[in-house]
């Protein structure tokens, strides 16, 4: 049983108005139980004793209805029952800011943008979030939780010529860090309004991407985070690979038998799912099903080695769950979710360490496009800007790049990714997944890596 | 019986809500739902749920400062927290001088109900049998069946100080299916406001057969190629297409209508946003508790009119047709009943007018590469095959596509004489919209990659 109350924030300024400040707090609570060998799962947003007795009635009812098609009954993998807290660190407390602070940033980053002629559309947006959460079983776990978000960025666009170029930062709009203000405040959205204003302008009159070729490919940390979301941190879901997913998000090609031996990568590729990673949006204490936050490897030295687990689909594997049952709030069960699933830091300097490494290609930044198949292989990106690599030097600025590719291969061709000092915990707080749908927070961290040989420009 | 807590006591709710907020006016919007939905996967049900959910939203203006607070706590001290708290804001938020006012009412016509008591009252064993009813004929034929079986009610109210009043009781009920062999899988896909009528035995039949034939499927190299797409695949152009027609699209540049309203901008096709229409999810009003027009978006291939919402309407000087969402900060309107208007064939006569090309049955994954100009990325997905000599041949391995969706229209060859009522994806955890689909019949679409199966 959850108990979950989230408050929400979030406010856009866009073209010298304030769009929307826009606050929300959503209460309530929802049963899983298990009842003759089947499932069933009821919420509710009225909080009295009488309707929490028959939330949990129908949960049973809901349980015994789905009994009608069992095959056989779950089986869960054990978790001692945890009596804990935990709280999310926060060192600026974004809900005790005063407002005037918090907008005043908008319209500050906001008004710098407008400063360059020839944009269409400005933007400043954050997001700010506390859930508290209390999870109690029959088993005997108590764990109250209180988790702090903050996000937002700001974002630029230029028409013409039959051209939409659009600009942002640090992130699509959609930055987001488990954190306080602090998580918003270190980018310096004021600062770098004049640059991304004056990219937006100059996309317009940019070269267009070089159409189906070949060449090396620089990703930046924020769009190689997208990269290992779709592309890693999908197909480790033990639930897709089980087919629980099958007619939704897909599949995947990270089957059981390939576990521990298939050469997901390059020998640069490590990935780690770790629900402890300072910052992340997948950090907490316990997941939704008790079970403790941890750390471990998706892919070693290349090699896949681990899945995102539950309970129910560890004890498939004869393994214990490394604790990523997350549910969108109160309303929605819990389901297998990313928690920080990162490309964890290489050896290749900085990110103008790595251009100067490279003779020819071409260097992506910020994602403006993805798309990938229900078994996560077949992929296609797009950035919102690239720039030309010649001789070891950024050259030229490139509009509407896009990269295509198949995951083990691409990966495969890595050759080189930057060192910690351009590792940076990137977020998506959009995550789709479920039926009915449930939006999840995940965290990724990276940094700019290589990949040769990849595939580019596929918009005509 | 009440949907979910009635009219009477949504009104209730709404008047309180406006009697305790302290500005020049304010706006509360109501949606109550519960939604059941039973998931099935490997021939039988792994998650099954059932939901009580219900948001009261409180806008209020003072001057030009506007501010909005969400709650779902609907008794008398949450409903007293928001509106006090949304008032506290509209005190302090910077002023937005292009501001228009709330809404003033408009009359709103009397719309087809969307209401079916039996969906409302369809109990967790309906549901669990109507999944039996595509897990056993699956299991037989070797085949995984996975998807939903979901029954759905939902009451959208809107007031304000000003005098609006608008209700509506709605419900849905759906089965998706994906029938999954070895080595090739199927969908199918029913909509019904009557869960009595909901047709899960097709929905089943089609999947199951399809899936048959899907297995083992061959390679057919990427390039243009001739399509049938199936009322699955056209709801996804459809979609992309009604966000590019809205007068906020216009505005910020990225409508491909954008100085081309009279114009010709598809092939023959004609697409109205029909808030009457009683074979959808029919609703005569939007969020703002405006009316809604019935617009003729496209007519026959020529652009003919966007929709708005009253901000938009006003800060761009055009009339408000009533579209606007639930309050968002990124999306204020939106077509929410669309009807791509059938054409005079059947789907096997479409089939019969291709010598040489691929039917589709869904697309997957589908996200914007290039907004103005409609491109869009995705694959194809679960029923993918060739036709040739106009008979379906043999199934075909997915196909990614990079194409721009209004011009594959320009090439339309026949449109589907069967409507199809599908839901889109909720949002904000509403169900704002339905559409109604045919099958299409297009000369050319991009297929710019293949996948592995």
């Amino acid at each position: 049983m959850r108990f979950v109350r989230r408050i929400t924030e979030d406010s856009l300024v866009k073209n010298g108005r304030i769009e929307s400040v826009d606050r929300g707090e959503t209460f309530g609570f929802g049963v899983r139980a298990i009842a003759s060998g089947g499932w069933g799962f009821a919420a509710s947003q009225i909080t009295t004793a009488q309707e929490i007795d028959r939330i949990a009635a129908l949960a049973v009812e809901i349980a015994k209805a789905s009994a009608l098609t069992k095959i056989a009954d779950p089986v869960l993998s054990e978790v001692p029952p945890a009596v804990a807290q935990y709280t999310t660190p926060v060192e600026v407390d974004a809900f005790a800011l005063p407002f005037e602070d918090r907008i005043g940033l908008l319209v500050s980053a906001e008004e710098a943008l407008r400063r360059q002629p020839g944009l269409r559309t400005t933007r400043a947006r954050y997001a700010i979030q506390r859930e508290e959460k209390l999870f109690l079983s029959t088993e005997g776990a108590d764990i109250a939780q209180t988790l702090s978000e903050c996000g937002g960025g700001i974002g630029a666009e230029a028409t013409g010529d039959g051209e939409l170029q659009i600009r942002t930062y640090p992130d699509g709009m959609r930055f987001q860090n488990s954190g306080g203000w602090e998580c918003l405040s270190g980018w310096d959205l004021v600062g770098n309004a004049p640059r991304i204003a004056q990219e937006a302008v100059a996309l317009l009159r940019a070269k267009s991407c070089p159409q189906d070729v070949r060449t090396s490919v620089i990703l930046a940390g924020n769009q190689l985070s997208l990269q290992c979301h779709e592309s890693c941190g999908h197909p480790i879901e033990l639930d897709r690979v089980l087919g629980s997913e099958a007619a939704m998000a897909g599949t995947s090609f990270l089957t059981t038998d390939r576990l521990g031996s298939f050469r997901y990568g390059s020998e640069q590729i490590n990935i780690k799912i770790d629900s402890t990673s300072r910052r992340g949006l997948g950090t907490f204490g316990y997941d939704d099903e008790g079970v403790p936050a941890s750390e471990g490897w998706a892919v070693k030295d290349g090699i896949f080695v681990g899945y995102l687990m539950n309970r129910e689909t560890a004890a498939a594997l004869g393994t214990r769950s490394n604790g990523t049952m997350r549910a969108d709030g109160w309303s929605r069960v819990p389901i297998i979710r990313m928690t920080n699933v990162s490309v964890m830091p290489g050896r290749a300097g900085t990110l103008e360490d790595l251009i100067a490494d490279t003779d020819d290609g071409i260097l992506m930044d910020t994602n403006r496009s993805w798309s990938i198949d229900d078994r996560r292989l077949n992929f296609q990106f797009g950035t919102e800007i690239a720039w030309e690599i010649k001789k070891g030097k950024r050259g030229d600025m490139i509009r509407n790049p896009t990269y295509t590719g198949i995951t083990p291969e691409f990966w495969g061709s890595c050759d080189a990714v930057c060192s910690e000092s351009e590792w940076v915990m990137w977020g998506t707080p959009n995550c789709g997944k479920g039926q009915p749908g449930q939006a999840a927070h995940t965290g990724h961290g990276a940094a700019p890596a290589r990949f040769r040989n990849v595939k580019i420009g596929v918009v005509k | 019986m009440n949907p979910v807590f009635g009219e009477k006591e949504l009104r209730r709710i709404a008047q309180e809500a406006l009697r305790l907020a302290d500005g020049d006016s304010a706006e509360a919007v109501i949606v109550a739902r519960t939604g059941a939905l039973t998931r099935f996967a490997n021939a039988a049900i792994h998650q099954n749920v059932s939901s009580l959910e219900a948001t009261l939203r409180v806008r209020v203006v003072r001057g030009t400062r506007v501010a909005t607070q969400a709650t779902d706590r609907l008794d008398a001290d949450g409903i007293r927290a928001v509106a006090q708290s949304a008032s506290e804001l509209a005190r302090i938020v910077p002023e937005n001088p292009q501001f228009a006012g709330l809404p003033v009412p408009r009359p709103i016509a009397p719309a087809p109900t969307a209401f079916v008591e039996a969906t409302a009252t369809a109990s967790p064993l309906d549901r669990a049998r109507a999944a039996k009813l595509v897990c056993d004929p699956a299991r037989a034929k070797q085949l995984r069946a996975a998807g939903f079986v979901s029954t759905n009610v939902q009451e959208v109210a809107v007031a304000s100080s000003l005098g609006t009043w608008a209700y509506s009781p709605e419900t849905t009920s759906e089965v998706q299916i994906a029938a999954i062999g070895d080595a090739g899988s199927a969908f199918a896909h029913r909509v019904s406001l009557d869960f009595t009528a909901l047709d899960v035995r097709g929905a089943a039949e089609e999947a199951i057969a399809k899936a048959l034939r899907a297995q083992g499927p061959r390679d057919l190299p990427a390039g243009e190629h001739e399509v049938i797409l199936e009322p699955y695949a056209v709801r996804d152009i459809v979609g992309f297409l009604g966000q590019q027609l809205t007068g906020l699209a216009i505005e910020e540049g990225r409508s491909f209508v954008a100085g081309r309203l009279g114009q010709k901008v598809t092939g023959p096709v004609t697409l109205v946003d029909d808030p009457f229409d009683g074979a959808g999810l029919a609703r005569p009003f939007d969020f703002e508790g405006q009316p809604s027009d019935s617009l003729a978006l496209i007519e026959e291939g020529i652009a003919r009119a966007v929709v708005y919402d009253s901000g938009t309407a006003h800060r761009t000087g055009n009339r408000n047709t009533g579209h606007a969402l639930f309050p968002n900060p990124f999306t204020p309107a939106s077509a929410m009943h669309l009807r791509l208007e059938a054409g005079t064939k059947t789907r096997e006569e479409l089939i019969r007018g291709v010598k040489r090309g691929v039917l589709v049955t869904r697309f997957w994954y589908t996200r914007w590469v290039h907004q103005l100009r409609t491109i869009v990325t995705g694959m194809t997905r679960d029923g993918t095959f060739a036709i040739e000599d106009g008979e379906i041949a043999y199934p075909v391995k997915n196909f990614r596509f990079t194409q721009s969706y209004h011009d594959a229209l320009a090439g339309l060859r026949g449109v589907g004489k069967d409507l199809t009522l599908l839901l889109p994806a909720e949002a904000f955890g509403i169900q704002a919209s339905s559409q109604r689909v045919p099958v299409l019949h297009l000369a050319s679409f991009n297929f710019t990659g293949v996948t592995a199966h």
